[in-house]
């Protein structure tokens, strides 16, 4: 979900967008990519992104770069915009602007970049290069023959002189500004213009007078690169992103006579841009847990301070009542005051206002400006009107989280120390990620609904513990799927019959509800039948003819083992044969196939009579343990199995157990795809006691329970 | 991550009889795709269905499960299923542990 989410936003994508692994080949790559560089998708996969679309004269010092990169975990290029030149398929070249960012998931690098075609940007630099020649001339000339030239730009221009007072400034710059005319504008400050703003640079550091490229050209710096700003005016709480590109104007000697700036509005680009970032990003973030408080979490630290100041997501309980789940605020300390304002809002909130209108009608609500009345009219007492002004709210955002009419929670979007207000593009972001986290949460309760119920129900497939055999130790294994919402179809029981026990390992086909009604009904029935059936093969022939009774398919494989005074009787329907292996450490499958349960007409089976000598221990399995996969897709297999236990042939019941766990977990690394359950009993030597005090069933890591505990379990020798 | 089920299903026709050829591995999750493609040619109502298992590597008991159903439901229907068996030793072995070699209609009975 997360990948499909990501790469159909990226596809739609304003900029060229493409995704490079560790190794430097592309993993993804956008239409606008295929557009740029004349480079089809399917072509482009796979492919070193060097060959692509870099320059040979490049090639190496971006091999160095990954090189670097992947060693030190650092890159100059990483999360800026740098200017590149580009590689187009036919051979000719491109100027771009690329971002680059790192990504690391599952302990693997990857880089994503979003790329843009700046041939346009990089013409009209040229011409403004051209013009500023010209408007030096022009400058020590006539006034009004430049004025003509610059005052009709769509961009706003500017220029300083050494004292960085405005000598002139285009009508766009005007405007820009917010003077009427160029008389109040000559006669203002410069530092009391920036005073009027918050300044703050792509990353969100604040800027000051002297990053200012014109400044730094006055300082003698050479070659300033254009500056990316975000600006909100202190009063209007409006926001602009512009890029600041200044070049030096020269007198005679060549020194810095004045500074020309011309600013371009990138403000649609840039929240475009983000948006874009932000909603893939989002899309990733809530697909990548079903921990959904964990996950919301994430979602508002996602949203600060890129979009907003303070995030809150409350959900709504069963009863309606209001849960605060996630607050991610700009400057960490600051959460504690969210903290202490939470405690004078009632869970109970007033439906005809702020947050608890949302959650009742299911409709947004912007607050573009907070006023000093909207506060006291809020505030329940003094200490709160104050906690409310301290946090400075300047403008707020709520949007529910829905699926069709039934409303989640509510997102809270709070602009406060950033001064800027909120905006119809912000209500839009907003709700597009509600949107999403309302999926995320539906669906991870869902799962966690249906893991609860699997567990219950699985432990209720098993017996709680194993009882004690007379002269055997005892041992069983569990290990349950790595799919926790799915109950297995494995089982095993052991119980005593007369003067005699009754040992039954099986795997009924299937998952979920199915299986397990289906592991109950065969349990039961083997049990009953016990009652009056002594023979293994008769008992299996019970259950074949139970199941063959029932309406849908229903199938089972089965070993069914008795222990009595004489020794044991064994027969298999449809399972994998038990092995012994003896105090040696050899291993030899026991019994013979017989037929499936329940799945075909004509069929019989046959007790087949074993011993099982002291120290001897018998091992019965599901395929679950054979059928394992490693990472590379090889089964365990039955070779495999039979080595592990050989290995083992002089441990006790419930050391074998874990032997074989560890074993098939090593294998596997831990995880498993399927479940897997086997029976182990080892025949003591006469006047032997039992090795182990421990416990007795060894389940999975990852499982229903952990390990009996060595209390509720003792064993007893004949 | 679990590595997705190699697995692969070819559609052909042999002396006018549908032919579905199944390679790789049939497993809980592979079958399900096979069943969609058995049941969509089935849709046609053919008089005959091959199930060519040649080229099976493994199969579990969610797709002996598929074999099994698909068998009763050709008896009851009364239309004719013929499988062939796989060459490998790792999709013979459950047909033989669970007797299915002996009770499906293999087109060559000695499956092993």
């Amino acid at each position: 979900m997360a990948e499909n989410l990501t790469e159909l936003i990226l596809d739609r994508a304003h900029n060229a967008s493409v995704l490079m692994n560790a190794q430097g080949c592309v993993t993804y790559w956008n239409p606008r990519a295929e557009r740029m560089f004349g480079i089809a998708r399917e072509q482009a996969l796979g492919r070193p992104v060097a060959e692509l679309i870099i320059p040979e004269r490049f090639r190496e010092a971006h091999r160095e770069g990954l090189e670097r990169f992947l060693e030190t975990g650092e890159g100059p290029v990483i999360d800026r915009r740098i200017e590149l030149v580009g590689l187009r398929a036919d051979g000719s070249e491109l100027p771009i602007e690329i971002t680059i960012s790192a990504l690391r998931e599952r302990e693997e690098w990857s880089f994503h970049a979003f790329i843009q075609d700046i041939s346009e940007r990089v013409r009209s630099e040229r011409e403004r290069e051209r013009l500023v020649a010209e408007l030096s001339l022009a400058l020590r000339g006539s006034e009004r023959r430049f004025d003509a030239i610059v005052g009709s730009l769509s961009d706003a221009v500017t220029i300083r002189d050494r004292e960085h007072r405005f000598l002139y400034a285009n009508r766009a710059a005007l405007n820009h500004l917010g003077f009427e005319s160029w008389e109040l504008l000559r006669d203002t400050a410069p530092a009391a213009i920036m005073e009027d703003y918050l300044v703050q640079g792509e990353d969100g550091q604040e800027i000051a007078m002297d990053d200012i490229p014109s400044v730094r050209l006055l300082r003698g710096e050479q070659a300033v690169e254009p500056l990316l700003i975000r600006t909100v005016h202190r009063e209007t709480g409006a926001q602009r992103w512009q890029l600041l590109k200044a070049a030096p104007l020269l007198d005679e000697q060549g020194e810095v006579e004045a500074t020309i700036t011309i600013i371009e509005d990138v403000t649609q680009e840039r929240r475009s841009e983000l948006r874009s970032a932000f909603l893939a990003q989002a899309g990733a973030v809530l697909a990548s847990s079903l921990d959904y408080e964990q996950t919301l979490r994430n979602v508002a630290e996602l949203a600060v301070p890129e979009i907003v100041d303070w995030c809150a997501v409350d959900l709504l309980g069963e009863e309606g009542e209001r849960q605060t789940v996630a607050v991610a605020h700009v400057d960490p300390e600051r959460i504690a005051l969210a903290e202490e304002l939470r405690r004078y809002t009632p869970d109970r909130l007033d439906p005809e206002q702020g947050l608890g209108r949302v959650l009742g009608t299911g409709e947004p609500e912007i607050y573009p400006e907070i006023t000093e009345e909207m506060l006291v009219q809020a505030a329940v007492d003094e200490r709160q009107l104050q906690l409310l002004r301290t946090v400075g709210l300047r403008s707020v955002l709520i949007v529910p989280m829905r699926i069709g009419e039934r409303i989640l929670g509510a997102m809270t979007l709070v602009s406060a120390e950033s001064g800027r207000t909120l905006d119809r593009f912000d209500l839009e972001l907003a709700e597009q990620t509600a949107a999403r986290a309302a999926v995320a949460i539906e669906n991870a309760r869902l799962y966690s609904e249906r893991s609860l119920i699997a567990r219950t129900l699985a432990q209720s497939l098993l017996p709680e513990e194993l009882p004690e055999i007379p002269g055997y130790e005892i041992s069983s294994v569990y290990l349950p799927a790595r799919e926790t919402s799915m109950v297995g179809g494995d089982f095993y029981d052991v119980w005593p019959v007369a003067d005699s026990w009754i040992v039954i390992v099986g795997d009924v086909t299937g998952k979920g509800i199915q299986a397990a009604a289906l592991t109950s009904l065969v349990r039961h029935t083997m049990r009953s039948a016990s009652e009056f059936q002594s023979s293994p093969a008769a008992l299996l022939a019970f259950v074949d003819a139970t199941l063959k009774r029932r309406p849908a398919l229903s199938v089972c494989t089965a070993i069914c083992l008795r222990l009595d005074r004489e020794g044991a009787t064994l027969a298999i329907g449809g399972h994998p044969l038990p092995v012994r292996i003896g105090a040696d450490g050899e291993v030899r499958e026991l019994g013979e196939h017989g037929p499936l349960l329940g799945a075909f007409a004509d069929v019989c089976w046959r007790d087949y009579p074993l011993r099982l000598p002291a120290g001897g221990t018998l091992v019965a399995y599901t395929d679950g343990f054979t059928d394992a996969r490693d990472e590379h897709g090889v089964r365990f297999g039955v070779q495999r199995l039979h080595e592990t236990l050989a290995g083992l042939g002089s441990r006790s019941a419930v050391e074998m157990s874990e032997g074989l766990i560890g074993r098939l977990n090593e294998f596997q690394t831990g995880v498993h795809a399927d479940d897997a359950a086997a029976i182990v009993l080892r025949r003591l030597a006469p006047g032997e006691r039992p090795r182990d005090r421990r416990a007795r069933t060894s389940r999975g890591t990852d499982t229903i329970a952990g390990p009996r505990s060595a209390s509720d379990t003792t064993i007893t020798r004949v | 991550m679990v590595r997705p089920s190699r697995f692969e299903i070819g559609e052909g026709m042999r002396d006018g009889v549908p032919v579905l050829s199944v390679a790789g591995e049939l497993d809980l999750n592979t079958a399900v795709e096979l069943d969609r493609h058995v049941q969509d040619t089935l849709a046609a109502a053919p008089a005959a269905l091959t199930l060519d298992l040649s080229e099976l590597m493994f199969m579990d008991s969610s797709g002996l499960r598929l074999l099994i159903e698909l068998h009763r439901r050709s008896c009851a229907e009364g239309w004719t299923l013929v499988l062939i068996p796989s060459m490998h030793e790792p999709a013979q072995a459950i047909l033989r542990l669970t007797g299915a070699d002996a009770a499906l209609p293999f087109e060559d009975p000695q499956v092993s």
